[in-house]
């Protein structure tokens, strides 16, 4: 085990502790409205995950992730207001409608690569996000739905439900870091070794036996799937869900923050998430131009740190470079013939 | 029924010569440069910003015509050097610093023109009768504002020196370097151009759209599409796609909603796509 793993357990240790305590930390050094920031943090990880899983680890860049987030969020906002489902009915209807879209687009959307494919996933998202817009009765367009929560769980009189704040904080938590370790787990299996192959070169990939379309497609629903528990979540979050989170801009913000973390790392989403969303809420409360930071935030990021901040972090631990899964993409593209 | 038809046709026909000069600074921008322009749509908003401003200072509108592409060009050209040179030749991280750039222009403009949104009234009144129907003169003016500028960027990359340079320079980097074609100077070149394009179809439209700091969000798929569909660095195909787009949303738009027009529109975009990868006019031009 080299230096640098060691270093970045013990990181992780720290990480994860300071995430168990929350609830009971930051209203101490902070104040309680940051435990809802942390929750939100938590929420646009994982949906920037959606979006390194396609173009980190398979090459494939998604500006149509919103897509998933959208039906996730629906699935649920959808369920519980006009159906009347329970929680858990909303939330595997969110993440089934979510992955049967992804499934559904990835079947005619994996056939083409790199600017073809960033294209027609923006095209879909957008085609979705219009329907969203028009179809006020269902979705109430842009003003959104708004739905009351049912609880959690309820034995007999004792109910648990997202009124709670920390049983709200700890759902998100257990939530995304399942959802990671999955993504930690499929990164390290022969699937995830067999994306590294497509996204290296997807000739030589089929050239050793990898059906590179079935694979590409796998990458996809797995996205879909990770951008639905998002949606899902952020619709529980908020009780609340609107066409204006399907819009294209958002699935760009999701591609901004998994580079400028680190793409093709599992923490790299994380970073550039908490990142650009701690300087939004830090520096809006006082400045009503906060994009500006921003702006220039992602601007320097690239110039400084091409391979995003967990490359530059990683370039500075070690100078060897690792090998194995946890690669960062190299900067260079491949441009398709 | 046909008078309406008419009416969304050519408003189509000349919404779609206007995009048409945005999406060819994108194209020029994707096609020379390997940069995804997340901030082209951007480029057009200062456009009509700049319009606005050029307005209330000189009074004369027809003024902004010849001012804003030479603000924008200066632009693009600092701009250029500042974000996209440091980056240059990685499609990845050209998105991440034009996003930036998007968010950056968005907020200045928010900042100094406001966040309401205006319109200007259009330097000509009045309407003219036009196969049966009343029809605005400023849009007739503004189609051939857009005809004269897309002829007049087919020339200049045809005809003059740096415009060979450009193609040179897109064609074979190193032998256009060894032939003594100043590479650098022809990619800030290049990208200002991109960006005077955008500005110059900013003035055009400012008058029939409204300036607003969010004006470029939605035209940026738009363009993007008539990039792909015309079939990446076919020029003129992309303004072919562009107009063509354009118009088949205005006819589309005389029989159901502009929503539903809009729908349309993108699924015939998925299905070129997917049948037809390589561009709705690969064969035809070149």
């Amino acid at each position: 085990m080299n230096r640098r793993s060691l270093v970045e357990r013990g990181l992780i240790a720290v990480f994860a502790a300071f995430l168990l305590t929350v609830p009971w930390t930051i209203p101490l050094i902070l104040n309680a409205f940051w435990v809802s920031v942390i929750a939100e943090i938590l929420i646009w990880s994982l949906f920037a995950a959606s979006a390194n899983l396609l173009f980190g680890y398979v090459g494939l860049l998604s500006f149509g992730q919103a897509l998933f987030f959208g039906f996730g969020m629906y699935g649920v906002g959808i369920g519980i207001d006009h159906f009347g489902l329970s929680f858990w009915p909303a939330f595997g209807l969110g993440i089934a409608a979510a992955m049967a879209m992804a499934f559904v687009s990835g079947i005619l959307a994996v056939r083409l690569t790199w600017h073809y494919f960033a294209i027609i996933t923006v095209v879909f998202s957008l085609i979705f996000y219009f329907i969203a817009v028009s179809a006020k009765s269902v979705t109430g367009g842009d003003d959104g739905i708004n739905f009351a929560l049912p609880p959690t769980f309820s034995f007999g009189a004792v109910q648990f439900g997202f009124a709670d704040a920390n049983f709200q904080y700890f759902f998100i938590l257990a939530s995304v870091s399942l959802c990671f370790f999955l993504m930690h787990l499929v990164v390290g299996s022969p699937l995830g070794k067999a994306f590294l192959a497509v996204r290296e070169n997807d000739v030589r990939a089929s050239l050793i036996g990898l059906n590179v379309y079935v694979i590409r497609l796998i990458a996809f629903v797995m996205a879909g799937f990770l951008a639905g528990v998002a949606g899902a979540l952020f619709a529980f979050f908020g009780r609340y869900a609107s066409a204006s989170y399907m819009f294209y801009t958002f699935s760009g913000e999701a591609v901004v923050w998994a580079i400028v973390g680190g793409a093709g790392t599992l923490f790299g989403p994380i970073v550039g998430a908490s990142l650009f969303i701690v300087i939004r809420e830090v520096v809006s409360t006082h400045w009503e131009h906060h994009s500006l930071i921003v702006g220039v935030m992602a601007i320097l990021v690239v110039i400084l740190a091409p391979k995003g901040i967990v490359g530059l972090w990683r370039d500075w631990v070690d100078t060897p470079p690792p090998t194995g899964a946890e690669l960062p993409v190299t900067t260079e593209l491949r441009t398709e013939p | 029924m046909i008078d309406t038809l008419l009416l969304l046709s050519l408003n189509g026909l000349i919404w779609g010569l206007i995009i048409a000069l945005i999406a060819l600074g994108l194209s020029v921008i994707f096609g020379m440069l390997d940069i995804i322009n997340i901030a082209h749509g951007d480029f057009f908003m200062v456009g009509t910003v700049l319009a606005w401003f050029s307005l209330q200072m000189t009074g004369n509108y027809w003024l902004g015509f010849l001012l804003v592409p030479l603000i924008c060009f200066l632009l693009g050209a600092v701009i250029q050097r500042l974000v996209i040179q440091p980056i240059r030749g990685n499609p990845a991280l050209s998105i991440v610093a034009t996003f930036g750039l998007s968010l950056i222009l968005q907020e200045v403009v928010r900042m100094t023109f406001g966040a309401t949104p205006r319109r200007i009234l259009p330097p000509i009144q009045g309407t003219i009768s036009l196969f049966g129907i009343q029809y605005d003169v400023y849009r007739i003016y503004a189609a051939g504002f857009s005809i004269a500028a897309l002829a007049a960027f087919f020339l200049f990359l045809n005809y003059t020196k740096l415009g060979t340079w450009m193609r040179a320079v897109r064609h074979d980097r190193e032998t256009a370097t060894a032939m003594g074609v100043p590479a650098r100077l022809v990619y800030v070149l290049t990208f200002a151009v991109g960006f005077a394009l955008a500005g110059f179809g900013g003035v055009v439209a400012a008058p029939i759209t409204t300036v607003d700091f969010r004006g470029g969000v939605d035209l940026l798929p738009v363009c993007f599409i008539a990039v792909i569909v015309g079939g990446l660095g076919n020029l003129p195909g992309t303004a072919a796609a562009a107009i063509l787009l354009s118009l088949l949303e205005g006819i589309v738009q005389s029989f159901a909603n502009p929503t539903l027009a809009r729908i349309t529109s993108l699924l015939l975009m998925s299905a070129v796509l997917l049948l037809r990868p390589q561009g709705l006019f690969k064969g035809f031009a070149k």
